[in-house]
């Protein structure tokens, strides 16, 4: 087993051990309130997913994560508001959307390198958002949509979103362990040597993509039914900052990062709250000191910690 | 008589999104990234615009240069802690270039947004007109004294930067670098000193744009964020690097937009970049006046 693949299966058990770990935690945690707080992450946390396929592992810079889920939560809250569809109806509905939207959008702007994908996607979601937010005859404008409930109380809502960001996770590391991972980590590092070895880079940038956008659009069709309201702020570029913050800090490029990344930030961000409204500029600060001096992330300074601890380099090298 | 008023109002538009999109085609030319909180340099000049003047008296005339100098020591500090080590010895760092750009200055420009909502507030802040005259005829047009004086202002530091690219030495150095880093450096150029200063340069463009037009975009925390949207527009549309690209796609756009909100729609006019955006990738990725990108 090769050095990395060790490394990848590291990360994939630690998520899973920290996943279990959330998944106690409402034992303990009997708080609603919080409970919801732990859901939201859990949503946060699926687009940081999404997001690291692209970005983290394929080196495209998608600025659009947020919007994709806001895709999402309107394919389900659309349905139901005019044909009184199901919200569980509406997720392989809301999914396939953000999916064809992100294959269109892909197909467009990935021939091209460097910063246009930037530059396209953060163009595709604000104007998506005002596009939805003036279009009041379909979309009830900035008023935003009622999504009717799916389960009482807060639980099932709990479990369904963590159930569903395991098995997103199991089946990006199945995607990262076979052939396409590696085509994936190859266009990031040099596309043009990538290229010269025969992988087809645009369509393997496209792919990943499409997943991604899937992903992020997942997250918004079952974050509808537990918010109960969905509005064109779903989309906000803020939002897109949130879920870029939580991978930069998490550690990109990382199987385990953007799960540690949500779960912390947002949760820190509902703690920070209660002191004082300051959250946003500290994740600003903290996405800025992390790409400029700690690249890894979190992960990646548990990783250089672990590394220099006398008698740990042989583990780590087993485990890790 | 319409399409003339059209013409016109979209001209002056379109001068604001020459004098943003400049800054940022001049920083794609030197260091090949987008800098993503160019929209917060702009919102940055606009605060300091109108609160120098609402909240300390100062005259207009003292505070658009304040709000230009703030914007330019935004830039040049931008371009001295985060920039640098895209060139700077920091050469095992090359294949994630564009990442570490786009993430740091997206970073920045979160950091901004919402230091300016907790330090100042989110409340819309409408900054004081340069002169009182409400409308003056020109013609057949009539136009918003402030507007005018505005955009007149605008287009001379336009023909002033087009000048000192032109013929100055400091113009010709900016040119070598972003022509051939290496090779300028071999001449003798300073690529960093350079670097720092088209940074300066490009954030108080986008502050002085945002001071002259803050009697009318009403600054709020977000103001920069759609603004930069279009100048990335206004930029890949002429051509990412070119300065003569950026003023000719910033005047197109903005005639497009003023004859699109009359005629297609009026709640969409802030899309048609979009659309526009989207066929120039399509069918001319290179953009009016690039260079045509190295392809796989």
């Amino acid at each position: 087993m090769g050095n990395s693949e060790r490394r990848l299966r590291a990360e994939f058990h630690g998520s899973l051990v920290i996943l279990a770990l959330v998944a106690a935690l409402p034992l303990v945690l009997t708080s609603v309130y919080w409970q919801g707080v732990v859901i939201v992450s859990l949503y946060y946390a699926l687009q940081a997913m999404g997001w690291n396929l692209v970005t983290g592992y394929t080196g495209q810079m998608n600025l659009a994560p947020a919007a994709f889920a806001m895709v999402g939560a309107y394919g389900v809250g659309l349905l139901s508001h005019h044909w009184g569809i199901s919200p569980w109806l509406g997720v392989p509905v809301g999914v396939a959307a953000a999916a064809g939207i992100g294959l269109v959008l892909g197909r467009i702007v990935l021939p091209l390198q460097g910063a246009y994908v930037a530059l396209t996607t953060l163009s595709f979601a604000e104007i998506l958002r005002l596009v939805i937010g003036n279009s009041y005859s379909v979309t009830r404008g900035d008023l935003g949509l009622n999504v009717p409930t799916v389960f009482d109380g807060r639980l099932p809502y709990y479990y369904l979103m963590l159930a569903v960001v395991v098995l997103v996770q199991i089946a990006l590391y199945a995607l990262m362990r076979s052939r396409m991972g590696l085509f994936l980590q190859a266009v990031r590092d040099d596309e043009v040597a990538a290229a010269s070895r025969g992988v087809s880079i645009v369509w393997w940038k496209t792919l990943a993509f499409v997943v991604s956008s899937a992903i992020c659009g997942l997250a918004g069709t079952l974050y509808a039914p537990f918010a109960g309201l969905i509005s064109p702020e779903l989309g906000l570029i803020l939002n897109t900052g949130l879920v870029v913050s939580m991978v930069v800090i998490g550690g990109m490029g990382t199987m385990i990062g953007p799960i540690v990344g949500a779960l912390l930030v947002y949760t820190a961000g509902e703690m920070l709250r209660e002191v004082g409204d300051y959250h946003l500029i500290v994740f600003a600060l903290l996405v800025i000191v992390f790409a400029r001096f700690f690249r890894g992330g979190i992960w990646g300074l548990l990783q250089l910690g672990a590394d220099r601890l006398p008698g740990r380099r042989e583990t780590g090298a087993r485990e890790g | 008589m319409l399409y003339l008023d059209l013409t016109v109002t979209g001209l002056m538009t379109g001068v604001f999104y020459a004098l943003m999109a400049i800054g940022l085609t001049l920083i794609f030319g030197i260091l090949r990234v987008v800098n993503f909180a160019h929209g917060e340099f702009y919102m940055v000049g606009a605060y300091t615009y109108t609160l120098l003047s609402t909240a300390l008296g100062v005259p207009v005339w003292l505070t658009l240069p304040a709000a230009v100098l703030v914007g330019a020591a935004l830039g040049w500090v931008t371009e001295r802690t985060l920039m640098r080590p895209l060139y700077a010895g920091y050469s095992s760092w090359g294949l994630m270039k564009d990442e570490y750009a786009i993430i740091v200055t997206f970073g920045l420009s979160l950091l901004l947004i919402n230091l300016v909502d907790k330090v100042i507030g989110p409340y819309p802040y409408r900054g004081p007109e340069l002169i009182d005259t409400a409308r003056v005829h020109l013609g057949p047009v009539i136009a918003d004294g402030h507007r005018l004086m505005a955009t007149g202002l605008g287009v001379a530091v336009i023909a002033g930067v087009f000048a000192f690219m032109r013929f100055t030495v400091a113009g010709k150095q900016v040119q070598a670098v972003a022509q051939n880093r290496l090779g300028a450096s071999l001449a003798g150029i300073d690529p960093g000193r350079v670097s720092a200063a088209v940074f300066a340069a490009s954030g108080g463009l986008a502050a002085f744009a945002g001071g002259l037009l803050a009697p009318i975009i009403n600054a709020s925390p977000d103001v920069g964020v759609f603004t930069a949207v279009k100048s990335y527009v206004v930029v890949v549309l002429g051509g990412m690097g070119s300065v003569a690209g950026a003023v000719v796609a910033g005047l197109f756009l903005g005639v497009a937009e003023s004859f699109g909100a009359v005629f297609i729609s009026y709640g969409y006019r802030d899309t048609f970049g979009l659309v526009i955006l989207i066929l120039v990738l399509m069918f001319r990725p290179q953009g009016l006046f690039g260079e045509k990108g190295r392809s796989v």
